[in-house]
């Protein structure tokens, strides 16, 4: 059975230090986001800290939120995409395939969680720079829809090299390179990267969640799912999405109710 | 049997056509995939790569990082897993040695000014050249006996480079000043006065219950912040209960986001408030008796009755009993302080009661508390010396306009940007004979040089690191070279030196024995390394050297988990007398705020401004990027009819620049606070001419114990000019999703936790 590769995101240890955010651009070839881009709000992150204020001076709280490309397993952008150019592959992950893409923007238009970027803008770095761009990983040029892969180029190297060495490739001596850029920065590890096939199949179809979860994310899930008062929630999940990434509430000892934004 | 072209591809076009359709018919679809005319981005097949050990040398933290090498040239930068500061994980800062690396305005190699300084005029020339010049500067000093118009700058580096510079400047008779902007000369005093330590101690948050901070944005920019935040993330969902994170600063901080109090303190009244949190705890009895007795001398603190010093505090009573009665009855406790706290006029009074409320808990030397560091394995190399104070500077400048500096070197530091603007550095340098550079990139000082020896980037060169903080144990982390130096062999006249191999070389010219084993700089490591085999204990053992000397670079260093401080527990020492901040004289209506400059998680105190990832890295609180803004109380800023990105200009008694606005619903009221690390007047494309810098209208109080800068002691003012230009953030880049029937749009706390 092949892998249906999910995130969990503990709420309650994020910082929101960024350590994720530019891990990801170093792996990425990002363009560098500039003054301009961001003026234009077409900076590009594919992974972002997003920062909710709650309350009011004295008692202001402000909270974090990471938000990635979700997976979803009934993804909105997939059967909008007039050329196939996003579509579900058999591990879970939502792609991309930039040559495909002939930029109609529907797909970002259908996300809820505003994880897709378009590239506006021919990505242009000074020659030196060049040298870090990563050779794993397409250069998007003007035109083109990108979003997070979950570092697929990383699946597809610790693919390889299990195979090789005759293990699987969740085996958990393969976990650094398995893991995303983002997951393995996350100074606080509230970001943790495994094959969460069994825990979202069981979850999605509304049946009991496995015994023994394949990975330590899928455990961290299970918990978080069964426990009483656990802190398990996905992103408007009541969209039908099905998404990948599975949260943790952020503890909160002195406000115990809901925290809604809008 | 001559082909055309035409045959040729006929040929292999239907050579490879004819294997897929046969086999089409009994293959599994996933095989077919890669035989399809497109590659899809997951079926990339790509080249191997090797992954080194080393260290990252982007902050004063140097983490251990293992960095992706393919054909020659760096990609990527991890934690290194086995490092124990940051064990596997990595700041945002840390990634920025590539675009360091890489920088298209890095400086090839030797300069020399052929303009007026500072013009930014200068030709090309060959290492022997510019080696020649500099060994002539010293020689001439040396000959005249005038070695101590020498002055040799550097950023704090502990291990042998920082060693190898102490070394050099006191053998050749000069003066060795470590520069850094947001100096800790405050905090390693405190550790002095307060644990008898000449090292700062590592803080176990992960085994914590409780974390009393003041001041330091610990999970931010202080210390070591990967450090800390990865125990964080223990502390607050491990396999204990979770731990409880107050934060007292007078500033929304990225650590008072993140904690579950954040108390805001009038500035400069920290350490009264822990004189206050001190009473409550010996009085409600909750105190260990023998610490409180030699802290007190059988006092109470009664003078800082919650009652007394609420008003003064700006804290209520309530809010010091309750944080007292927590923070005593949830051991193990942490109290640490430093930032803001410390960089007052009182910052060394203020850190003392800060740091002494840990014999109270009975912290000191606990799991869970405040654990001590040892001296580096190694009696040649020490930790990374304080910086020197503000008050030395003062000196120095007196020494500038009066002939008395004939040399200055300046490496891996920028005290044109970090001084304040009201010492007059710049203008005093014009009275140095002679300046000398060893940075790569052309910053603030570097543009008023008169000699560039470009250095390695740390990926290029070898190295050494006694953290401090370090993780409670002894260890020496190891650099070594991950790539070939880049500029090498590229032209006559280009080409970077190793900083140490650079000094060494001088020594050699001017016939000085700096005392060491080996000609050059893998030579001394070598040196030291071969002791460190010779323990034979500690992360790496060996049966010959050389597989300890490999083993050890794979391993990015050597620690040993098992030699850790030895002496116990420190007796405590009385609480210094309480000292209140000072401020400059009010000015009635003039300068309404008060200032407090902060470090930015990205480019730092001006040391990231020339990468773009890092000027490009959001602001966490803000998300604000690329220029600097002022962080006003939102309230404040309707009365005063500001909007974002307004332009403001911010005048203290020293002087005063422009910021945007930045309405901000967690600042108090009478505080503006600025991010450090902008407004560079060289820097390369990425930094130059980029907002404005928070440094230059600091006003020049000290706290005259130790002569450290009070930088968080300015008061200003704020006037709205007649313009707007947008606050360059990320927040709103995306557009808000559509709300659903029950308004919910993103919920991050949950209710019942």
């Amino acid at each position: 059975m092949a892998e249906s590769w999910g995130m969990v995101i503990d709420l309650d240890k994020c910082t929101g230090c960024q350590a994720c955010v530019v891990a990801c651009q170093s792996e990425n070839n990002i363009p560098i986001n500039d003054e301009g881009l961001f003026n234009q709000r077409r900076a590009i992150e594919w992974i972002r800290i997003e920062r909710y204020w709650e309350g009011e001076f004295p008692d202001v709280k402000a909270r974090f939120i990471p938000i990635l490309c979700q997976h979803c397993a009934d993804a909105p952008c997939e059967p909008v995409c007039p050329v196939f150019a996003t579509y579900h592959n058999n591990e879970g992950l939502n792609v991309q395939v930039y040559n495909r893409c002939i930029g109609t923007r529907f797909c970002a238009n259908g996300c809820p969680y505003h994880v897709r970027f378009f590239n506006f803008w021919e990505p242009e770095w000074p020659d030196s720079l060049k040298n870090q761009l990563n050779p794993d990983v397409t250069v998007r040029s003007r035109g083109i829809m990108e979003k997070c892969t979950f570092c697929v180029q990383r699946i597809r190297r610790t693919g390889r090299k299990a195979a090789q060495a005759g293990i699987d490739k969740s085996d958990a001596e393969l976990e650094r390179g398995l893991n995303p850029a983002c997951v393995n920065a996350c100074p606080t590890q509230t970001l943790e990267f495994g094959d969460m096939i069994d825990v979202l199949t069981a979850v999605k179809e509304g049946t009991r969640l496995p015994d023994e979860p394949k990975s330590k994310a899928g455990a961290k899930v299970k918990k978080e799912l069964e426990e009483d008062g656990g802190r398990g929630y996905r992103l408007r999940e009541q969209l039908g999405t099905n998404p990948s990434v599975v949260y943790l509430r952020k503890v909160d000892e002195h406000r115990k109710e809901v925290i809604t934004h809008g | 049997m001559a082909l055309t072209r035409r045959q040729f591809l006929t040929l292999t076009g239907g050579a490879t056509a004819a294997p897929i359709i046969f086999l089409a018919c009994g293959v599994p679809a996933e095989e077919l995939l890669v035989e399809a005319p497109l590659e899809m981005p997951e079926d990339l097949v790509s080249g191997l790569d090797n992954w080194y050990a080393t260290l990252c040398r982007q902050c004063g933290t140097s983490e251990g990082v293992v960095v992706r090498v393919m054909e020659g040239r760096a990609k990527k930068v991890e934690g290194n897993l086995d490092y124990p500061i940051n064990m596997g994980k990595h700041s945002a800062r840390c990634e920025g040695g590539l675009q360091d690396l890489y920088h298209p305005d890095r400086i090839k190699g030797p300069l020399l000014r052929s303009g007026e300084r500072g013009t930014g005029q200068y030709e090309e020339v060959s290492w022997t050249d510019a080696l020649g010049r500099l060994n002539l500067q010293l020689s001439q000093l040396q000959s005249s006996r005038n070695q101590n118009s020498m002055v040799l700058v550097t950023n704090p580096i502990g291990g042998h480079l920082g060693m190898i510079a102490e070394t050099f400047a006191s053998k050749f008779g000069g003066r060795y000043m470590p520069y850094e902007p947001v100096e800790r000369t405050n905090l390693k005093a405190a550790i002095k006065q307060v644990f008898g330590q000449d090292r700062i101690p590592d803080f176990e948050i992960e085994n914590a219950n409780y974390v009393l901070s003041f001041g330091a944005d610990f999970l931010n920019t202080w210390v070591s912040p990967t450090r800390y935040a990865r125990g964080y993330g223990e502390f607050r969902q491990g396999d204990r209960e979770r731990g409880t994170l107050v934060h007292v600063d007078s500033r929304f901080s990225m650590t008072g986001a993140n904690a579950d109090s954040w108390i805001h303190v009038k500035p400069g009244m920290e350490g009264i408030l822990a004189l206050s949190i001190a009473h409550v705890i010996i009085k409600d009895g909750l105190a260990d008796p023998a610490a409180a007795q030699a802290l007190t001398g059988g006092s109470n603190l009664e003078e800082f009755a919650p009652e007394s010093v609420a008003a003064k505090t700006g804290v209520s009573a309530e809010t010091i009993e309750q944080v007292a009665h927590d923070f005593a009855s949830h051991k193990p406790a942490i109290a640490l302080g430093g930032g803001s706290a410390g960089a007052h006029t009182n910052g060394l009074f203020n850190l003392t009661a800060i740091y002494s409320l840990n014999y109270l808990v009975g912290s000191v030397g606990q799991p869970g508390g405040v654990v001590f560091n040892p001296a580096p394995p190694l009696s040649e190399i020490a930790n990374a010396p304080s910086s020197s104070s503000y008050q030395d500077w003062a000196d120095l400048v007196n020494d500038m306009r009066s002939g008395d500096v004939g040399l200055m070197m300046v490496r891996g530091a920028d005290p044109m940007h970090g001084l304040p603007g009201t010492l007059g550095f710049r203008d005093a340098s014009y009275d140095v004979p002679v300046i000398v550079s060893f940075s790569n990139i052309m910053d603030d000082t570097t543009a008023m040089a008169d000699i560039v020896l470009p250095e390695h980037n740390s990926f290029e060169d070898w190295g050494t690191d006694t953290p401090d903080a370090g993780p409670g144990y002894e260890i020496v982390g190891f650099q070594q070279p991950v790539v070939r130096p880049f500029f090498e062999g590229r032209g006559e006249h280009l080409g970077t030196r190793g900083f140490a191999d650079i000094l060494l070389a001088a020594a050699q010219g001017l016939s000085l024995d700096l005392g060491l084993a080996g000609e050059t700089y893998k030579d001394v490591l070598q040196g030291s390394a071969e002791k460190l085999f010779a323990l034979n204990r500690g992360s790496v053992r060996a049966g010959d050297f050389k597989s300890f000397w490999n083993g050890m670079l794979q391993r990015g260093g050597w620690w040993d988990v098992n030699a850790k401080a030895s002496g116990g527990v420190p007796a405590p020492q009385r609480l210094p007398e309480a000292e209140e901040p000072r401020f400059d004289p009010a000015t009635p209506g003039r300068f309404n705020f008060h200032l407090s400059p902060f470090s930015s998680t990205g480019i730092g105190e001006g040391q990231g401004a020339h990468i773009p990832w890092l000027q490009a890295t959001p602001d966490p609180i803000t998300s604000a990027t690329w220029l600097t803004w002022v962080e006003i109380n939102i309230q404040i800023a309707e009365d005063l009819d500001l909007r974002e990105g307004d332009v403001v200009r911010v005048t203290s008694p020293r002087g005063s620049i422009e910021a945007l606005a930045y309405p901000h619903p967690g600042i108090p009221p009478g505080v503006v606070a600025i991010p450090m690390g902008q407004g560079h007047v060289a820097g390369g494309r990425y930094a130059e001419g980029r907002g404005a810098n928070v440094f230059s209208i600091l006003s020049d109080l000290t706290d005259e114990s130790t002569g450290a800068l009070a930088w968080s002691a300015t008061r200003v003012g704020i006037e709205k000019l007649d313009k707007w230009i947008r606050l360059p953030k990320f927040e709103n880049s995306v557009s808000d999703p559509p709300e659903d029937e029950e308004g919910l749009v993103i919920e991050i706390t949950s209710d019942d936790s």
